[in-house]
């Protein structure tokens, strides 16, 4: 019974913080409400942080973290900016995405295997993947290229491409820590790595396999990125990954580990989505916003603290109330 | 629990590989040796020095603070704003090391009395540093008088020698002082090795790790003030993004980011190795664009082989390690 309430109770209390947001917004600025500004500014601009707040979610979940996302993000840009020019856009497809996975992997082989923690080991790939981004590029800017450009600035079905991939995605992923065994096995990594080993889930493999995820989702949020922007430097991808982590974090997964939902991340990044844009819309300045978005992060803290702290005492008997409470 | 042996002898191999560096650099790099270089060196091996003896400190008790690039841009434009009126030096000083210690202060509570885990908490502060600080100055602040930047160019020993080199020493030799004979250090490596432990052995769990944010605090503020008195402009981007260096040279001084273990004197040659990369590569002829991935690969290597080594020392490791946290769920 419990167990219903609660989750209940948690992701309605996100949506119901969207709705008050979105309200509030509408109501001081019509503006806003206008279907174009909805899905060109406010959609489009968080699709990135969105996608990649997916994967992040798992790694959270795990006991993990990953800060490296967003120079994976521009290594893959770069080279595959590199192998367009040099070979065309078929080249640059397979150059993106194989970059983005390969980096994942090896920062899922540091973490699995030599048992590094994946902060420190992101830490160093964060620096490294950056150094290697702006070796290579010289400094220089990536321009898009005919396929990265599609991907950025196609609509279909009056929508754009990327918020349908996104849609996708985020289904994908919903099923899949949800409703399979695979995410079962990822929420018993997270509370408690050791008795998952023993119980027979081949931890390592798991934690490969989500990095090496990461990095894909990486490389095909590079795509629209590039797209978007038309050119990228080296230090694009600077606070990418806070900002990744907070709207993850928003969403009520916690950062020690086994409590979290994919719900939630999709919640935090509608509620983030709608926080920038719509107070752009309001003329606010951006410093403002980014003390807004740090001070919903922090109330989002305090609230999932609060709630934790009831169920703590429950956690290892019930591992589902805890899970939920999130 | 390592034996003190082990500390001795992680801490021998990174000095080793710097002498090798320094070695190295004196064949490849012939100009690498120059009074000028050295002294540019030290100078920014003292302000990161300082900056990681803190963070060591935090990073001990199992936590850490992605904050401090903000911070230190925050208590940057104070000092500005009040080395503005002609305030000298002594004062400056001492304003930066209160502001710095109440704002790194505010990070220890919002850990500790609210429960969140540390990344996450100055995750969200250094969204509020950040924002706050275009607020309240319009870019930068710049003209200073000649008492604000008097540290950088007038304050030199002999001479040559910057005296952010001798507020480094001073501050070293302090906390290596420190750590060796003061309980409160004692405390910050119980609660790092077992904090429920620590709990039941009569610490104050809570206060110990908010002194040791304030403390560590008070060092990012005079790292701040050496940073902003290098010129005559203090613009509010000037700390950002310098908390991985921060980080970095403490993981590198084979500090575990989960806490409880590592030695001050690591951390004072991983700051030195961290130091030297950029003028190195820039000596060797290599273009600068590649800094970044050297010191990644540094970072990279140094934490692979220390791993590999306790893995051999220990037969059973555990399945996974979780990410380290902070006012956590212990």
């Amino acid at each position: 019974m419990t167990k219903k309430r609660w989750k209940f109770s948690f992701n309605a209390a996100l949506f119901l913080i969207w709705l008050i947001l979105f309200g509030f917004i509408a109501i001081k600025a019509p503006n806003f409400l206008k279907p174009n500004y909805l899905i060109s500014v406010m959609l489009r601009n968080i699709i990135e942080i969105g996608m990649v707040a997916l994967p992040m979610t798992l790694i959270i979940i795990t006991g993990g973290i990953d800060l490296s996302v967003g120079n994976i993000m521009v290594l893959s840009c770069m080279l595959g900016g590199m192998a367009a020019t040099a070979a065309g856009d078929v080249a640059a497809v397979l150059v993106t995405l194989l970059v983005g996975v390969l980096c994942g992997i090896l920062n899922g082989l540091l973490i699995a295997k030599v048992k590094i923690t994946p902060m420190v080991t992101t830490l160093a790939t964060m620096y490294l993947y950056l150094g290697l981004a702006r070796g290579i590029t010289r400094g220089d800017s990536i321009y898009a290229y005919p396929f990265a450009a599609f991907m950025g600035n196609t609509v279909v079905l009056g929508l754009p491409i990327q918020i349908w991939l996104y849609i996708l995605l985020a289904v994908i992923f919903v099923y899949v820590l949800s409703k399979t065994t695979l995410g079962r096995k990822i929420y018993s990594i997270g509370l408690n790595p050791n008795a998952a080993r023993y119980a027979g889930i081949k931890t390592d493999r798991i934690l490969i396999g989500i990095y090496a995820l990461a990095g894909l989702i990486c490389a095909l949020a590079a795509f629209i990125w590039l797209g978007r922007f038309t050119s990228i430097k080296y230090d694009a991808g600077t606070n990418f990954n806070l900002k990744v982590i907070t709207v993850v974090v928003l969403g009520g997964t916690s950062i020690n580990g086994g409590i979290g939902d994919m719900k939630g991340t999709i919640l935090g990044t509608l509620i983030i989505a709608t926080l920038n844009s719509g107070l752009t819309v309001l003329n606010i300045p951006i410093d403002v916003q980014t003390i807004v978005q740090g001070a919903v992060l922090m109330i989002a803290l305090i609230s999932y603290a609060v709630l934790n702290e009831r169920a703590k005492k429950k956690k290892i008997l019930k591992v589902e109330d805890a899970k939920n409470a999130g | 629990m390592k034996t003190k042996k082990n500390f001795m002898t992680k801490e021998f191999y990174l000095f080793c590989f710097l002498v090798v560096i320094m070695l190295l650099l004196a064949v490849l790099a012939p100009g690498f040796y120059t009074l000028n270089n050295i002294m540019s060196i030290l100078n920014s091996f003292s302000y990161i020095l300082i900056s990681a003896i803190g963070m060591n400190l935090i990073i001990l008790t199992g936590n850490i603070d992605v904050s401090t690039g903000a911070l230190i841009s925050v208590v940057a434009l104070a000092c500005a704003a009040i080395g503005k009126m002609g305030v000298p030096f002594a004062g400056l000083l001492v304003a930066a090391m209160i502001l710095g210690a109440l704002l790194s202060t505010l990070n220890g509570l919002f850990i500790t009395g609210l429960k969140i885990p540390a990344i996450v908490a100055t995750l969200a502060t250094t969204q509020i540093f950040q924002g706050v600080l275009p607020l309240t100055v319009e870019g930068s602040i710049y003209d200073l008088p000649a008492s604000f930047t008097w540290l950088a160019f007038k304050a030199k020993i002999f001479g040559v020698v910057p005296a952010s080199v001798l507020i480094c020493l001073i501050v070293t030799v302090f906390f290596l002082l420190f750590t060796k004979y003061s309980r409160f250090v004692k405390k910050l490596y119980a609660i790092g090795n077992n904090r429920n432990g620590a709990r039941l052995a009569g610490i104050n769990v809570d206060r110990t790790v908010v002194l040791s944010y304030t403390i560590a605090g008070a060092l990012f503020g005079i790292t701040a003030l050496i940073v902003a008195t290098a010129g005559q402009r203090v613009t509010t981007t000037m700390g950002t993004g310098m908390e991985m260096t921060f980080i970095a040279a403490v993981v590198l001084g084979g500090t575990s980011s989960s806490g409880g273990s590592g030695k001050l004197i690591g951390t004072v040659i991983g700051a030195f190795i961290l130091a030297i990369v950029a003028p190195a590569i820039n000596f060797l002829g290599i273009s600068p664009n590649w800094a970044d991935a050297v010191k990644g690969a540094i970072i990279l290597i140094s934490v692979v082989v220390s791993a590999s080594r306790n893995r051999k020392r220990k037969r059973v490791v555990p399945a996974g390690q979780k990410l380290q946290t902070g006012g956590g769920v212990s």
